[in-house]
Protein backbone atom coordinates (compact mmCIF):
# COMPACT_ATOMS: atom_id res chain seq x y z
CA UNK A 1 0.00 0.00 0.00
CA UNK A 2 1.48 3.63 -1.06
CA UNK A 3 1.10 6.11 1.39
CA UNK A 4 -0.73 8.89 -0.05
CA UNK A 5 -0.54 11.54 2.64
CA UNK A 6 2.32 13.20 4.01
CA UNK A 7 4.57 10.80 6.78
CA UNK A 8 3.81 12.23 10.26
CA UNK A 9 6.99 13.03 12.54
CA UNK A 10 6.08 10.24 14.87
CA UNK A 11 6.98 8.19 11.99
CA UNK A 12 9.93 10.17 10.85
CA UNK A 13 11.35 9.33 14.58
CA UNK A 14 9.83 5.63 14.07
CA UNK A 15 12.09 5.10 10.86
CA UNK A 16 15.26 6.52 11.68
CA UNK A 17 15.14 4.61 14.95
CA UNK A 18 15.00 1.51 12.95
CA UNK A 19 11.72 0.33 14.66
CA UNK A 20 9.15 0.98 11.75
CA UNK A 21 7.29 -1.81 10.82
CA UNK A 22 7.23 -1.88 7.05
CA UNK A 23 9.82 0.82 6.11
CA UNK A 24 9.80 -0.37 2.27
CA UNK A 25 6.40 1.73 2.23
CA UNK A 26 8.05 4.85 3.56
CA UNK A 27 11.10 5.28 1.54
CA UNK A 28 9.02 4.68 -1.23
CA UNK A 29 7.19 7.81 -0.16
CA UNK A 30 10.27 9.47 0.37
CA UNK A 31 11.73 9.05 -2.88
CA UNK A 32 8.56 10.78 -4.62
CA UNK A 33 8.26 13.75 -1.95
CA UNK A 34 10.71 16.42 -1.43
CA UNK A 35 8.97 17.93 1.61
CA UNK A 36 9.29 14.78 4.07
CA UNK A 37 12.75 14.22 2.51
CA UNK A 38 13.78 17.31 3.75
CA UNK A 39 12.08 16.84 7.02
CA UNK A 40 13.89 13.33 7.51
CA UNK A 41 16.79 15.31 6.05
CA UNK A 42 16.55 18.29 9.79
CA UNK A 43 16.02 14.85 11.68
CA UNK A 44 18.77 12.71 10.74
CA UNK A 45 20.97 16.30 11.63
CA UNK A 46 19.52 16.30 14.93
CA UNK A 47 20.47 12.72 15.99
CA UNK A 48 23.79 13.36 14.31
CA UNK A 49 24.35 16.04 16.58
CA UNK A 50 23.12 14.20 19.79
CA UNK A 51 25.38 11.52 18.71
CA UNK A 52 28.40 13.36 17.84
CA UNK A 53 28.68 14.97 21.05
CA UNK A 54 32.34 14.50 22.54
CA UNK A 55 33.38 12.70 25.96
CA UNK A 56 34.58 14.73 28.96
CA UNK A 57 37.43 13.72 30.66
CA UNK A 58 37.29 12.78 34.63
CA UNK A 59 39.16 15.59 36.55
CA UNK A 60 41.13 12.53 37.82
CA UNK A 61 41.37 8.76 38.01
CA UNK A 62 38.60 7.12 40.01
CA UNK A 63 40.42 3.50 39.84
CA UNK A 64 42.51 3.99 42.74
CA UNK A 65 39.65 4.93 45.29
CA UNK A 66 37.89 2.36 43.62
CA UNK A 67 39.76 -0.69 44.69
CA UNK A 68 40.90 0.45 47.74
CA UNK A 69 37.05 0.09 48.90
CA UNK A 70 37.17 -2.81 47.21
CA UNK A 71 40.16 -4.04 49.02
CA UNK A 72 38.80 -2.65 52.40
CA UNK A 73 40.94 -3.80 55.71
CA UNK A 74 44.06 -4.20 54.13
CA UNK A 75 44.68 -0.68 52.99
CA UNK A 76 43.84 0.47 55.69
CA UNK A 77 46.93 2.97 57.16
CA UNK A 78 49.31 0.64 59.73
CA UNK A 79 48.99 2.97 62.39
CA UNK A 80 45.36 2.34 62.12
CA UNK A 81 45.53 -1.22 62.14
CA UNK A 82 48.43 -1.64 65.09
CA UNK A 83 46.08 1.09 67.26
CA UNK A 84 43.01 -1.41 66.44
CA UNK A 85 45.23 -4.64 67.53
CA UNK A 86 46.55 -2.48 70.76
CA UNK A 87 43.28 -1.82 71.81
CA UNK A 88 41.99 -6.09 71.03
CA UNK A 89 44.52 -7.12 73.47
CA UNK A 90 44.16 -4.37 76.13
CA UNK A 91 40.87 -5.54 76.04
CA UNK A 92 41.71 -9.13 76.66
CA UNK A 93 44.46 -8.55 78.80
CA UNK A 94 41.97 -6.63 81.39
CA UNK A 95 38.98 -8.84 80.99
CA UNK A 96 41.22 -11.61 81.96
CA UNK A 97 42.40 -10.08 85.22
CA UNK A 98 38.63 -9.03 86.14
CA UNK A 99 37.40 -12.03 85.36
CA UNK A 100 37.45 -13.51 89.11
CA UNK A 101 36.51 -10.08 90.75
CA UNK A 102 32.78 -10.28 88.20
CA UNK A 103 32.61 -13.70 89.05
CA UNK A 104 32.93 -13.14 92.99
CA UNK A 105 30.42 -10.31 92.72
CA UNK A 106 27.84 -12.12 90.66
CA UNK A 107 28.05 -14.74 93.21
CA UNK A 108 27.80 -12.53 96.39
CA UNK A 109 25.12 -10.47 94.70
CA UNK A 110 23.16 -13.94 93.66
CA UNK A 111 23.06 -15.44 96.78
CA UNK A 112 21.80 -12.05 98.18
CA UNK A 113 18.84 -12.13 96.18
CA UNK A 114 15.25 -12.99 97.37
CA UNK A 115 12.79 -13.98 94.91
CA UNK A 116 9.55 -12.41 95.44
CA UNK A 117 6.01 -13.44 94.77
CA UNK A 118 3.17 -11.23 92.82
CA UNK A 119 1.08 -10.92 95.69
CA UNK A 120 4.53 -9.87 97.48
CA UNK A 121 5.43 -7.33 94.87
CA UNK A 122 1.89 -5.66 94.51
CA UNK A 123 1.62 -5.83 98.68
CA UNK A 124 4.86 -3.52 98.82
CA UNK A 125 3.42 -1.58 95.91
CA UNK A 126 0.51 -1.12 97.90
CA UNK A 127 2.38 0.08 100.78
CA UNK A 128 4.40 2.70 98.78
CA UNK A 129 1.47 4.24 96.55
CA UNK A 130 -0.35 4.49 101.00
CA UNK A 131 2.74 6.23 102.03
CA UNK A 132 3.33 8.46 98.84
CA UNK A 133 -0.53 9.44 99.26
CA UNK A 134 -0.09 10.43 103.14
CA UNK A 135 3.02 12.63 102.20
CA UNK A 136 0.65 14.08 99.87
CA UNK A 137 -2.25 14.56 102.40
CA UNK A 138 0.45 16.40 104.39
CA UNK A 139 1.70 18.78 101.80
CA UNK A 140 4.99 17.14 102.51
CA UNK A 141 7.24 16.53 99.42
CA UNK A 142 8.12 12.67 98.99
CA UNK A 143 11.79 11.92 100.22
CA UNK A 144 14.28 11.72 97.80
CA UNK A 145 15.76 8.29 98.27
CA UNK A 146 19.54 8.45 98.52
CA UNK A 147 22.00 7.56 96.24
CA UNK A 148 24.78 4.90 97.61
CA UNK A 149 28.31 6.09 97.16
CA UNK A 150 30.05 4.27 95.50
CA UNK A 151 33.56 3.52 96.95
CA UNK A 152 36.98 3.55 94.20
CA UNK A 153 37.90 0.29 94.97
CA UNK A 154 40.47 -1.73 92.96
CA UNK A 155 37.45 -3.80 91.59
CA UNK A 156 35.22 -0.55 90.21
CA UNK A 157 38.30 0.60 89.00
CA UNK A 158 39.20 -2.36 86.91
CA UNK A 159 35.42 -2.90 85.50
CA UNK A 160 35.17 0.44 84.52
CA UNK A 161 38.75 -0.35 82.39
CA UNK A 162 37.15 -3.42 80.77
CA UNK A 163 33.92 -1.17 80.28
CA UNK A 164 35.35 1.55 77.98
CA UNK A 165 38.09 -1.10 76.80
CA UNK A 166 35.07 -2.93 74.85
CA UNK A 167 33.05 -0.02 73.69
CA UNK A 168 36.35 1.55 72.49
CA UNK A 169 36.85 -1.99 70.36
CA UNK A 170 33.09 -2.04 69.40
CA UNK A 171 32.92 1.35 68.77
CA UNK A 172 36.28 1.10 66.44
CA UNK A 173 35.31 -1.66 64.85
CA UNK A 174 31.71 -0.29 63.52
CA UNK A 175 33.67 2.85 62.20
CA UNK A 176 36.61 0.23 60.35
CA UNK A 177 33.79 -1.60 59.20
CA UNK A 178 32.22 1.41 57.70
CA UNK A 179 35.21 2.64 55.58
CA UNK A 180 35.35 -1.04 54.38
CA UNK A 181 32.39 -0.42 52.58
CA UNK B 1 52.36 -8.37 24.91
CA UNK B 2 48.77 -7.79 24.36
CA UNK B 3 46.63 -5.91 26.75
CA UNK B 4 44.09 -8.40 28.53
CA UNK B 5 40.81 -8.78 27.26
CA UNK B 6 37.45 -7.72 28.94
CA UNK B 7 37.28 -11.06 29.17
CA UNK B 8 40.48 -11.93 30.89
CA UNK B 9 40.16 -9.28 33.28
CA UNK B 10 36.46 -9.98 34.65
CA UNK B 11 37.67 -13.65 35.11
CA UNK B 12 40.54 -12.68 36.79
CA UNK B 13 38.17 -10.19 39.26
CA UNK B 14 36.08 -13.00 39.41
CA UNK B 15 38.41 -14.84 41.44
CA UNK B 16 39.28 -11.93 43.54
CA UNK B 17 41.85 -10.07 41.57
CA UNK B 18 41.37 -6.15 42.82
CA UNK B 19 43.83 -5.36 39.97
CA UNK B 20 42.05 -6.87 37.33
CA UNK B 21 38.98 -4.83 38.08
CA UNK B 22 40.89 -1.16 38.60
CA UNK B 23 42.12 -1.97 35.21
CA UNK B 24 38.26 -2.56 33.70
CA UNK B 25 37.71 0.61 35.40
CA UNK B 26 40.49 2.65 33.68
CA UNK B 27 39.14 1.46 30.30
CA UNK B 28 35.47 2.27 31.26
CA UNK B 29 35.42 5.43 33.87
CA UNK B 30 35.48 8.04 30.91
CA UNK B 31 32.28 6.07 29.09
CA UNK B 32 30.51 5.45 32.88
CA UNK B 33 31.30 9.32 33.61
CA UNK B 34 29.55 10.47 30.42
CA UNK B 35 27.04 8.99 30.69
CA UNK B 36 26.27 10.02 34.24
CA UNK B 37 27.01 13.38 33.14
CA UNK B 38 24.47 13.46 30.43
CA UNK B 39 21.82 12.35 32.71
CA UNK B 40 22.94 14.73 35.75
CA UNK B 41 24.27 17.39 33.83
CA UNK B 42 26.78 18.07 37.59
CA UNK B 43 30.27 16.80 37.11
CA UNK B 44 31.08 16.24 41.00
CA UNK B 45 28.05 14.60 41.48
CA UNK B 46 28.15 12.59 38.08
CA UNK B 47 31.96 11.35 39.21
CA UNK B 48 30.43 10.45 42.45
CA UNK B 49 27.81 8.08 40.66
CA UNK B 50 30.47 6.99 38.36
CA UNK B 51 32.30 5.81 41.28
CA UNK B 52 29.09 4.03 42.92
CA UNK B 53 28.33 2.41 39.33
CA UNK B 54 31.84 0.68 39.70
CA UNK B 55 30.68 -0.11 43.19
CA UNK B 56 27.69 -1.58 42.22
CA UNK B 57 29.05 -3.33 39.27
CA UNK B 58 31.62 -4.97 41.83
CA UNK B 59 29.06 -5.95 43.94
CA UNK B 60 27.17 -8.22 40.91
CA UNK B 61 30.05 -8.81 38.92
CA UNK B 62 30.11 -12.71 40.50
CA UNK B 63 26.89 -13.44 38.36
CA UNK B 64 27.63 -11.24 35.08
CA UNK B 65 28.24 -13.77 32.27
CA UNK B 66 32.09 -13.17 31.28
CA UNK B 67 31.34 -13.67 27.10
CA UNK B 68 29.29 -10.42 27.29
CA UNK B 69 30.30 -7.44 26.18
CA UNK B 70 31.35 -5.64 29.58
CA UNK B 71 30.70 -2.06 27.73
CA UNK B 72 27.27 -2.27 27.19
CA UNK B 73 26.27 -3.60 30.82
CA UNK B 74 28.25 -0.91 32.74
CA UNK B 75 26.80 1.68 30.74
CA UNK B 76 23.30 -0.12 31.10
CA UNK B 77 24.71 -0.21 35.07
CA UNK B 78 25.47 3.69 35.32
CA UNK B 79 22.20 4.87 33.97
CA UNK B 80 20.55 2.62 36.54
CA UNK B 81 22.44 4.50 38.85
CA UNK B 82 21.39 7.80 37.54
CA UNK B 83 18.03 6.80 37.06
CA UNK B 84 17.81 5.95 40.80
CA UNK B 85 19.56 8.72 42.01
CA UNK B 86 17.03 11.31 40.13
CA UNK B 87 14.31 9.38 41.31
CA UNK B 88 14.99 10.33 45.28
CA UNK B 89 16.23 14.00 44.29
CA UNK B 90 15.66 16.18 41.68
CA UNK B 91 18.37 18.18 40.95
CA UNK B 92 18.72 20.93 39.31
CA UNK B 93 19.78 21.28 35.88
CA UNK B 94 22.66 23.72 35.73
CA UNK B 95 26.15 23.09 34.03
CA UNK B 96 29.05 22.88 36.35
CA UNK B 97 31.67 23.38 33.81
CA UNK B 98 35.14 24.70 33.45
CA UNK B 99 34.78 24.14 29.85
CA UNK B 100 34.58 27.85 28.78
CA UNK B 101 37.86 28.15 30.87
CA UNK B 102 40.69 28.84 28.27
CA UNK B 103 38.55 29.50 25.15
CA UNK B 104 40.80 32.31 23.80
CA UNK B 105 43.28 30.09 23.11
CA UNK B 106 41.59 27.61 20.98
CA UNK B 107 41.60 27.72 17.39
CA UNK B 108 38.89 28.98 15.99
CA UNK B 109 36.72 25.81 14.38
CA UNK B 110 37.72 24.00 17.40
CA UNK B 111 36.20 26.27 19.86
CA UNK B 112 33.11 26.61 16.93
CA UNK B 113 32.82 22.89 17.54
CA UNK B 114 33.42 23.32 21.28
CA UNK B 115 30.54 25.64 21.54
CA UNK B 116 27.77 23.27 19.86
CA UNK B 117 28.75 20.78 22.19
CA UNK B 118 27.90 23.13 24.74
CA UNK B 119 24.62 24.33 23.15
CA UNK B 120 23.59 20.53 22.90
CA UNK B 121 25.03 19.70 26.30
CA UNK B 122 22.61 22.75 27.58
CA UNK B 123 20.22 22.04 25.59
CA UNK B 124 20.01 18.02 26.89
CA UNK B 125 20.29 19.67 29.99
CA UNK B 126 16.84 21.53 30.32
CA UNK B 127 15.06 18.60 29.49
CA UNK B 128 13.02 17.15 31.83
CA UNK B 129 14.92 14.21 33.68
CA UNK B 130 12.75 11.13 32.10
CA UNK B 131 13.48 12.81 28.55
CA UNK B 132 17.00 12.66 28.86
CA UNK B 133 17.08 9.09 30.19
CA UNK B 134 15.24 7.84 27.12
CA UNK B 135 17.84 10.18 25.36
CA UNK B 136 21.03 8.41 26.68
CA UNK B 137 19.69 4.82 26.02
CA UNK B 138 18.23 5.44 23.13
CA UNK B 139 20.93 7.58 21.20
CA UNK B 140 24.15 6.63 23.59
CA UNK B 141 23.47 3.04 24.52
CA UNK B 142 21.92 2.02 21.25
CA UNK B 143 18.70 0.45 23.51
CA UNK B 144 15.55 -0.88 21.04
CA UNK B 145 12.05 0.66 21.72
CA UNK B 146 11.11 -2.60 23.78
CA UNK B 147 14.73 -2.55 25.71
CA UNK B 148 13.98 0.79 27.00
CA UNK B 149 10.69 -0.31 28.13
CA UNK B 150 11.67 -2.85 29.91
CA UNK B 151 14.73 -1.24 31.26
CA UNK B 152 12.27 1.63 32.78
CA UNK B 153 9.35 -0.24 33.43
CA UNK B 154 7.09 1.96 31.10
CA UNK B 155 4.81 1.08 28.19
CA UNK B 156 6.24 1.15 24.47
CA UNK B 157 3.95 4.12 24.08
CA UNK B 158 5.80 5.94 26.41
CA UNK B 159 9.35 5.20 25.46
CA UNK B 160 8.02 6.42 21.63
CA UNK B 161 6.67 9.42 23.14
CA UNK B 162 9.23 10.74 25.40
CA UNK B 163 11.36 9.93 22.97
CA UNK B 164 9.31 11.94 20.26
CA UNK B 165 8.97 15.03 22.53
CA UNK B 166 12.61 15.22 23.43
CA UNK B 167 13.89 15.56 19.97
CA UNK B 168 11.19 18.25 19.41
CA UNK B 169 12.63 19.71 22.56
CA UNK B 170 16.14 19.57 21.45
CA UNK B 171 15.21 20.67 18.35
CA UNK B 172 13.69 23.71 19.25
CA UNK B 173 16.59 24.51 21.70
CA UNK B 174 19.37 24.05 19.24
CA UNK B 175 17.40 25.83 16.63
CA UNK B 176 16.85 28.80 18.98
CA UNK B 177 20.55 29.10 19.35
CA UNK B 178 21.89 29.09 16.03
Amino acid sequence: MHLTNHITDEQLNEYLDNEIKDPAQIELHLSSCADCAARLATLRALFSEIESLPELALSHDIAVPITRRISGLATLPRSLRLTMILQAATAIVALIFAAPFVMQLISLYASSLQVLSVADVFMRLQTQWRTWLDMLSQFQLPRIPEIPVIELSGLFIMLTVVGVSLLWLIGNGLLLRNQMK
Amino acid sequence: MSAPSDRDLIQRAHRGETEAFGELITRYQTNVFNVCYRILHERAEAEDLAQETFMRAHERLMTFDAERPFGPWIRRVAANVCLNHLSVRKITAELNEERDADASQKPEAVQEARERSDQIRDALASLPPHYRIVIELRHYQEMSYDEIAMELNIPLSDVKSHLFRARKLLAEKLHASD
